[in-house]
């Protein structure tokens, strides 16, 4: 009998050499491969962290417990401007990549720095926002749809704000050292972990600030 | 590990296939993402406050615009593309993807229908003291 | 200065908590004592604690896990014990405040810092090596998140001298977890226990799903790798799918206690069932977290001693990836009761029955694996064919939780108590044993004691089914969980016979204890020379027991499944191990503190938090970034073994080998 007689629908072992494809045949991969995945499993993570507080919001935000509603609180400016900022400094960032990878050191740290200052422009309006808003006793504290969305901005802030000190600490690597391989792959992690910070933008501008001011 | 920093046949997330330049390759890509990005978003801001589509659509339609947005995201800034090199960093997305879309939708369900099922929080405590 | 934190803290007033923090104290200054006498400390701190191997990893989670499952099965004695002696007027001896601690504190350490880290460890000592490669994909890391682990660990065991545990159990419902029920530091300590060992889990997930898809050895394609990795990987997908929403939930727990938000509160809008339905919605997974690798063992296990190959390859893979996307859409069946109406809780329910059938087609791939086999029962084999019997118990009355009239009536009863601990006890714990003793020899060198190893099987088995099978009956009879004084005294028989199957597992426990002292001692009879004690199948037995740090002198080469199996048939065929390969200088990560200080500062953070010592908590984060920028600074991040160093130990492995095959020449192969 042979094997497809035996097994016709193949729920056993599978048969000789050539049958069996799959990644990763040629042995280990590089360090390169191999780290840039590692983080892309970790920004999956990272994304299913924050849509806990997507869920969150979504379930709360109606619950506005007699305070201000969205629609009262979000002017459009700002947000706009938010958005253009992370946008370009996602931007920025990518010709960074692009520079490493061709070894410009000073373009790099050019563009680099734009990153850092536009990311810090970000943070700078978010928290301005988040500042007149407790002033005008739109705090946290008062509602739960406020909590939820000062959790999930927050958040995202928070993002923001460690990866600018992770930008800054490599920028200082990158002078001293030049660079380095492990230096380079430091580089294409920001430049995922940026990204991802930039696409989640989009879903809280989109679902927080537009659906909001409907 | 190994000594070589790139592999054949395997690449990266965020690395440009290493065999050739793609379409979304190198500095043109990036501007090309850009441009993208901002048209979608101005659509996204314009949808909100001009009469552009019928009212009750308005949600659907930013919806539509912001996976739309991190389509162009993912295969402009991010690199990810359809190509065998890259089957693992897609499955892996996918499985996030599946995961994050039943946890919200999951959670949204549940607790849509339980405001339905059970009197509102607020009107139960009005009868106490 | 010092926050909230007073000599008040410390319960002078309870005798129980003292005398046994008091005696543990004791016990772990004499073994602090022992160490500096003797001068271990360099050893210690240049093999052990800064370590990067994932074997010496493996073998230091597998370490925590066990005594933390002491710790919990103490709290498991309390428990019963307690119960036993509150009876109608009697009063027993914990009172309620106390009993509430020790149940939420018996099902925290229990799984976080009692099956998790065994189970990690598992995966960590033996992934590498069945997959033929060096280390884990990030060994640093690795060390980071073992030592996350263990510092929640400490900061729970903590809370028995300084302040007071949750009284909320295991999982901390809100709003009873709010300031408003639990304005004490216990929640606080779960809260900042789990966040910093869930760090940890998250990024042990992740290092071994990069392992597993970026690190094999040549030739070793996905429908190649043995059944534990593959369970392996599932597991650790769905760490890193699910540990985040816990972490995210217990975020917003802490944003409400700390800054007063709104997230799960009674008042202004906040909905305290979307704590339950976030918390669950990681929980569910978890459990099956827990659960895979378990699977994993029992296949590498049962195929061994079966001397057959796994029945049903592919038809397990399948099953394993289909209970990770559909354990992500079964979470409402843990409340089913909220209120939810009847196409909610349909759609849960019947999902909950539909996950049952990966479960049941591995079930059945274990059974015909055995048919036909040659089988031998050693304490590993014992194990998993244990399991196999109970866990279809639990698993039927699992099957019968999921059907929402039949949960209605169940909900919260002893009957549900009784199936978790059927499903955990013996799937996870079960699978650990079987884990631990199988690969034991791999890790040391020397195999356990067998007969003390049966001694402790037959009685935890008896001690368990004793146990279970008493609270099965009293959850039908009505009787609900948690309850610290019983007033309805016809459950009473039912409560002795638990008491007494809970001293035949004390009894279990102590032949393990007995066994590895034994073993310890015999250790020269019991020595594995060859590598490969039990005639296994994957590459972790193709290396000498214990592996040299490298693992593999020479990447092993695949060319089918089982590819250990292959090479010993193709050696004993040949009468001849082949010509020695050309060694070459390997490159091994080079040992790092990083791991151990980051978890020192961790610490800080996590009790200054708890305790509102805002400077501590500054400093600790502070000392955590400092630490993290002298990782990043360093220059050398491997160190090489020499060729010649490489051939002097393969060779011995090489001697080893062939006087086993010498020994084998007159068997026919």
């Amino acid at each position: 009998m042979t094997a497809k007689a035996q097994d016709p629908y193949r729920i056993g072992r599978g048969g000789g050499e050539d049958t069996n494809t799959g990644r990763g045949e040629g042995g280990p991969a590089s360090k390169r491969t191999t780290v840039g995945y590692g983080f892309w499993i970790y920004l999956l993570s990272d994304i299913i962290l924050f849509s806990g507080f997507f869920a969150a919001y979504a379930v709360l935000a109606k619950q506005t417990a007699g305070g201000p509603s969205p629609r009262e609180l979000f002017g459009q400016e700002r947000v706009a401007l938010e958005t253009a900022a992370l946008l370009l400094s996602s931007f920025t960032c990518g010709l960074a990549g692009v520079a490493a990878e061709r070894r410009k050191l000073l373009p790099a740290q050019l563009w680099l720095l734009a990153t850092g200052v536009l990311g810090a422009a970000f943070l700078g309006l978010e928290l301005a926002e988040f500042a007149e808003m407790i002033g005008e006793g739109a705090g946290p504290q008062r509602s739960a749809f406020l909590s939820a969305f000062f959790g999930l901005v927050g958040l995202h802030g928070l993002h923001i704000g460690v990866g600018l000190l992770w930008l800054g600490t490599m920028m200082a690597q990158l002078w001293v050292k030049g660079f380095q391989p492990q230096v380079l792959r430091r580089l294409m992690c920001f430049n995922l972990f940026w990204h991802a910070l930039d696409i989640v933008w989009v879903g809280i501008f989109t679902m927080v600030y537009l659906m909001g001011s409907i | 590990m190994s000594e070589r920093e790139t592999d054949s046949g395997d690449t990266a997330p965020g690395d440009e296939a290493a065999e050739g330049e793609e379409f979304a390759g190198g500095t043109s890509g990036y501007v090309v993402g850009l441009g993208l990005a901002a048209l979608l978003t101005a659509a996204a801001f314009a949808m909100v406050n001009l009469p552009l589509v019928w009212r009750p659509a308005v949600p659907m339609a930013l919806v539509v615009l912001a996976i739309a947005q991190m389509g162009v995201h993912l295969v402009f800034f991010l690199h990810v593309n359809t190509g065998p090199d890259n089957t693992n960093n897609v499955l892996a997305l996918a499985f996030g993807t599946l995961v994050v879309l039943l946890l919200i939708g999951g959670s949204v369900w549940i607790l849509g229908h339980l405001d339905h099922a059970m009197m509102p929080m607020d009107r139960q405590m009005h009868g106490f003291p | 200065m010092f926050g909230k934190l007073t000599w008040s803290a410390i319960p002078f007033s309870q005798p129980i908590p003292l005398i046994a923090a008091g005696g543990v104290a004791l016990a772990l200054f004499a073994v602090l004592g022992w160490i500096t006498a003797k001068g271990h400390w360099p050893y210690l701190w240049k093999e052990w604690i800064t370590s990067v191997d994932h074997k010496r990893i493996g073998v230091m989670y597998v370490l925590l896990g066990l005594v933390m499952l002491l710790r919990g099965f103490v709290d498991a004695i309390m428990m019963r014990t307690q119960q036993a002696t509150a009876i109608g007027h009697a009063q027993g001896y914990l009172p309620p405040e106390h009993y509430d601690q020790i149940f939420s504190a018996h099902g925290t350490i229990m799984i976080f810092f009692g099956a998790m880290p065994v189970i990690i460890g598992l995966m960590n000592f033996v992934v590498p090596l069945q997959l033929g490669v060096r280390d884990v994909a990030f060994p640093t890391l690795n060390s980071t998140s073992f030592w996350l682990t263990a510092s929640g660990a400490l900061l729970v065991n903590m809370s028995l001298v300084i302040g007071e545990f949750a009284r909320t159990g295991w999982l901390p419902y809100a709003p009873l977890s709010e300031t408003t029920y639990s304005p004490g530091v216990g929640v606080d300590y779960y809260v900042w226990a789990i966040q910093i060992s869930g760090v940890g889990t998250l990024m042990s997930g992740i290092n071994l799903v990069t392992t597993i898809l970026k690190l094999r050895a040549p030739g070793m394609s996905y429908l190649r790798m043995p059944m534990f990795c593959w369970t392996a990987l599932g597991a650790n997908m769905l760490i890193v799918a699910a540990f985040p929403i816990l972490t995210a939930t217990l975020g917003m727990l802490a944003l409400d206690r700390y800054l007063g938000f709104h997230f799960f509160t009674n008042e202004a809008g906040g909905n305290m069932m979307m704590f339950v339905n976030l918390i669950w919605a990681w929980g569910h997974p978890e459990v099956y977290i827990l659960i895979l690798p378990a699977f994993g063992i029992f296949s590498e296990v049962i195929s061994t001693f079966s001397s057959k190959p796994l029945f049903g390859y592919r038809s397990m893979v399948a099953a394993t990836l289909f209970i990770v996307v559909v354990s992500f859409t079964v979470w409402l069946h843990h409340f089913f009761t909220m209120g939810a109406g009847g196409d909610v809780n349909a759609a849960f329910g019947i999902a909950t029955s539909i996950i049952a059938v990966g479960t049941g087609v591995k079930i059945y791939n274990w059974l015909f694996t055995m048919y036909g086999g040659r089988l031998r029962f050693p304490t590993p084999m014992l194990w998993s064919i244990a399991f196999l019997m109970t866990f279809i118990i639990g698993g039927m009355t699992g099957v019968l939780l999921a059907v929402p009239p039949a949960d209605f009536m169940l909900h919260n009863s002893m009957f549900l108590v009784a199936h978790f601990h059927n499903v955990i006890n013996s799937g996870v714990i079960f699978g650990a044993f079987a884990g631990i003793t199988f690969w034991f020899p791999k890790a040391f060198g020397f195999r356990l004691d067998e007969t003390w190893g049966k001694m402790a099987f037959w009685l935890t088995l008896a001690g368990f089914l004793i146990v279970f099978g008493a609270l099965y009956v009293l959850g039908l009879e009505g009787m609900t969980r948690r309850l610290q004084h019983i007033d309805f005294t016809e459950w009473a028989p039912w409560l002795y016979v638990s008491v007494g199957g809970i001293g035949v597992m004390m009894l279990g426990v102590a032949s393990q204890i007995v066994q590895i002292v034994v073993s310890i001692r015999n250790r020269e009879a019991l020595r594995d020379e060859t590598g490969d004690p039990w005639d296994g199948r994957s590459l972790e037995w193709a290396t000498s027991s214990p592996p040299p740090v490298f693992n593999f002198a020479v990447l092993p080469r695949v060319h089918g499944e089982e590819p250990y199996w292959t090479i010993k048939r193709t050696a004993l065929e040949s009468q001849g191990l082949g010509d020695e390969p050309d060694y070459e200088p390997i490159e091994m990560p080079r040992n790092s503190a990083t791991g151990v200080a980051t978890a020192f500062f961790a610490t800080l953070i996590g009790f200054a938090m708890i305790w509102s010592i805002w400077w501590l908590a500054a400093l600790g984060f502070v000392g955590a970034y400092a630490t993290f920028v002298v990782f990043a600074w360093r220059d050398e991040e491997e160190k090489a073994i020499p060729a010649e160093e490489v051939a002097r130990i393969d060779r011995v492995r090489r001697a080893a080998r062939q006087a086993w095959l010498d020994a084998n020449r007159e068997q026919p192969a």
